[in-house]
């Protein structure tokens, strides 16, 4: 009557409608192979089978089951269904498929033998439920897993690396160190802690910082900055602390403290770095005394000099003798270049060691300005120096200080400009600052000097011959206007001359 | 009769020149090269005027102005330091000296500052 019943002749007629109703029903695909066929060619399959394979019916009828793995073929449920199929066993197994349009999906393929009455195996029926939802699932769960795993093992490893690497550089660094609690209490202290202080780590761990010794470490300024350190992360540097200390004597220390951070267990830690500079001070003091010295020691045969040109210059021009005029010129020039020198010599050495002293008074800034400029015309009967604009300002400022800084600009324009015959000087303001410009048309500095001239004893290859020099006035100025918090650079082209700029805030805050 | 100057001090040369520039000016100059000793030589000699060096061996300048100004004889003759340390003008006033005139210095700022406290000194007399 039609081929459900061929192939199944003892189920009733009325029966077998019903199941194939149900089978056709199933959301699980369900396929019908026959075994007595040569390599068991599908010979049913239902609605569902179709609709997740993507084949049709009469694409799939009279096939093998494996057309749907494609290429596919090395697979692990494979094995384990030609060894069903061979036993004529039941067996569930999970197969990579592969739709018409060559999607993957995950097969879950329960298959089931039919045996006729003489035990013959006639028929497997497959049921087929797509689990590519589930599978993909469990597969990016396991892969999660694994990366879960790897990544704890690796951060494992890190922190194990990251604190021996700390440690080792807290053992080998050639500085104190020590590690508080928030209430300041000694958790640690590494090597050269011990044997700067001599003491055993033993002995000071435990303890209070500002309880150590006789109270070297009591001092209230710094009892309130470690106590910031935590609650606001509230980082310090050079804190100095001059004191008596138990077996070696007075030192000189710089602390800095900061807060650390590292992963957890150390938080509310606080990482104090002690530095002796003792011996650092005394040297710079010495240098600093040496220089002061050296250059009081160079005034006073300069004095003598200086007084003997002078006095002789005097009685020359009394006895009318000309003769020596320009010698005389000459000696006084170089004297107040070495002056100047001296001078210079003197502010490089305090300003390295911070100890320029700047007197602010308020005073008119044009006025600041004329006065230099007529102190350095004065000695150019070369150029002229052009006051072109001004900026009508009062403003508070180290008035010496900065007529020694347009000296030094002055001076260097003319300097450097030998062919011209002015120098001419901008002066402007705006809201916060006066500004001036001191612009010559002279050699010019190329950009790679532009960058280097600020800096203590640069001189410029191209200059050092035929402008002597030795590097200073250009390093002091920057450092006087940066004490004064204003900027001051250069604008140039080379061989067409040179605009050094700086800027004065009018109000000190 | 010319005004009468002394000057202390430790550098030889320096006493020479200055001397010889107030001396070509006309003025009686006393120099000594010892500060231990100056504060008897102002007493015995009552100068017009007395220019001071700061750094000296024995006594500083400020020492020595402060010991002249602290003597009721000699307390009113005008005190002038001459250093080379540009710090010494604080150091100069604060011990009681008049003026302070920097190393090195011109000969024109030195006959100015000298004739100016000479001049003072005789108008307060007047």
């Amino acid at each position: 009557m039609d081929e459900f019943h061929d192939q199944f002749p003892n189920i009733e007629q009325a029966d077998i409608r019903i199941f194939a109703a149900a089978v056709n029903a199933s959301s699980n695909g369900v396929v019908i192979t026959d075994n007595t066929q040569p390599d068991q060619p599908i010979i049913y399959c239902n609605a569902a089978f179709e609709q997740i394979t993507g084949y049709t019916k009469d694409e799939i009828i009279g096939r093998n089951c494996r057309f749907l793995q494609a290429n596919d073929r090395e697979q692990k449920g494979r094995e384990a269904l030609l060894g069903a199929i061979t036993a004529g066993e039941h067996c569930k197994v999970e197969l990579r498929n592969y739709k018409k349009n060559g999607q993957m999906i995950w097969n879950e393929l329960r298959i089931s033998p039919v045996k006729d009455s003489n035990g013959q195996i006639t028929h497997f029926i497959g049921i087929q439920n797509d689990i590519t939802a589930r599978k993909n699932a469990e597969n990016a769960l396991a892969d999660e897993k694994a990366n879960l795993e790897k990544r704890v093992t690796e951060r494992t490893q890190d922190l194990q690396e990251s604190e021996d690497y700390l440690a080792s550089i807290i053992e080998t660094i050639r500085e104190s160190l020590v590690v508080l609690n928030e209430d300041l209490k000694i958790l640690g202290v590494n090597e050269h802690f011990c044997k700067f202080f001599q003491v055993k780590s033993a002995d000071v761990i435990g303890k209070g910082l500002l309880s150590l010794g006789d109270g070297q470490w009591n001092i209230p300024e710094l009892k309130d900055l470690l106590v910031n350190v935590l609650p606001h992360n509230n980082p310090f540097e050079g804190f100095e602390l001059e004191n008596e200390f138990p077996d070696i004597g007075r030192k000189l220390l710089v602390l800095n403290a900061r807060q650390i951070v590292l992963e957890g267990k150390y938080q509310d830690r606080i990482l104090l770095a002690i530095e002796d500079i003792t011996e650092r001070r005394e040297v710079e003091q010495r240098k600093e005394d040496f220089i002061s010295i050296a250059s009081h020691e160079m005034k006073t045969p300069l004095t003598s000099i200086k007084g003997n040109i002078q006095l002789l210059e005097r009685q020359a021009i009394k006895n009318n003798d000309t003769a020596y005029l320009n010698g005389f010129a000459t000696a006084t020039k170089s004297i107040a270049r070495l002056e100047r020198l001296i001078y210079d010599l003197l502010d490089v050495s305090k300003i390295q060691s911070g100890k320029v002293e700047f007197h602010y008074t308020t005073f008119n800034f044009d006025h600041l300005v004329e006065e230099a400029v007529k102190g350095v015309q004065v000695t150019t009967p070369t150029h002229q120096l052009i006051i072109t604009s001004k900026c009508n300002t009062d403003v508070t400022a180290d008035f010496g200080r900065l007529e020694q800084v347009l000296i030094n600009l002055l001076s260097n324009a003319v300097k450097y400009s030998p062919a011209a015959k002015e120098v001419k000087i901008h002066v402007t303001k705006d809201d916060e600052f006066v500004k001036v410009a001191i612009a010559d048309t002279g050699i010019g500095i190329n950009a790679d000097d532009q960058r280097k001239i600020f800096e203590r004893f640069y001189r410029s290859e191209r200059t050092t011959e035929k402008f002597p020099g030795v590097g200073i006035g250009l390093y002091v100025s920057k450092q006087i206007i940066k004490e004064h918090k204003g900027t001051l650079w250069v604008d140039s082209d080379e061989g067409k001359g040179s605009v050094f700029n700086f800027t004065v805030p009018i109000n000190r805050a | 009769m010319s005004a009468k100057i002394i000057i202390c001090d430790d550098e030889q040369e320096i006493l020479d020149i200055t001397s010889m520039i107030l001396e070509a000016e006309g003025y009686t100059v006393i120099p000594t090269i010892n500060s231990l000793t100056v504060t008897e030589l102002v007493a015995s000699e009552k100068p017009d005027i007395v220019l001071l060096d700061l750094w000296m061996p024995g006594l500083s300048g400020d020492q020595v102005a402060r010991q002249l100004r602290s003597d009721e004889a000699v307390k009113s003759i005008p005190i002038i330091v001459i250093s080379a340390s540009r710090d010494g003008r604080e150091i100069a006033f604060a011990a009681g000296a008049n003026d302070f005139l920097e190393k090195p210095y011109d000969i024109d700022a030195l006959l100015s500052i000298v004739n100016r406290h000479l001049l003072g000194g005789e108008q307060i007399a007047s």
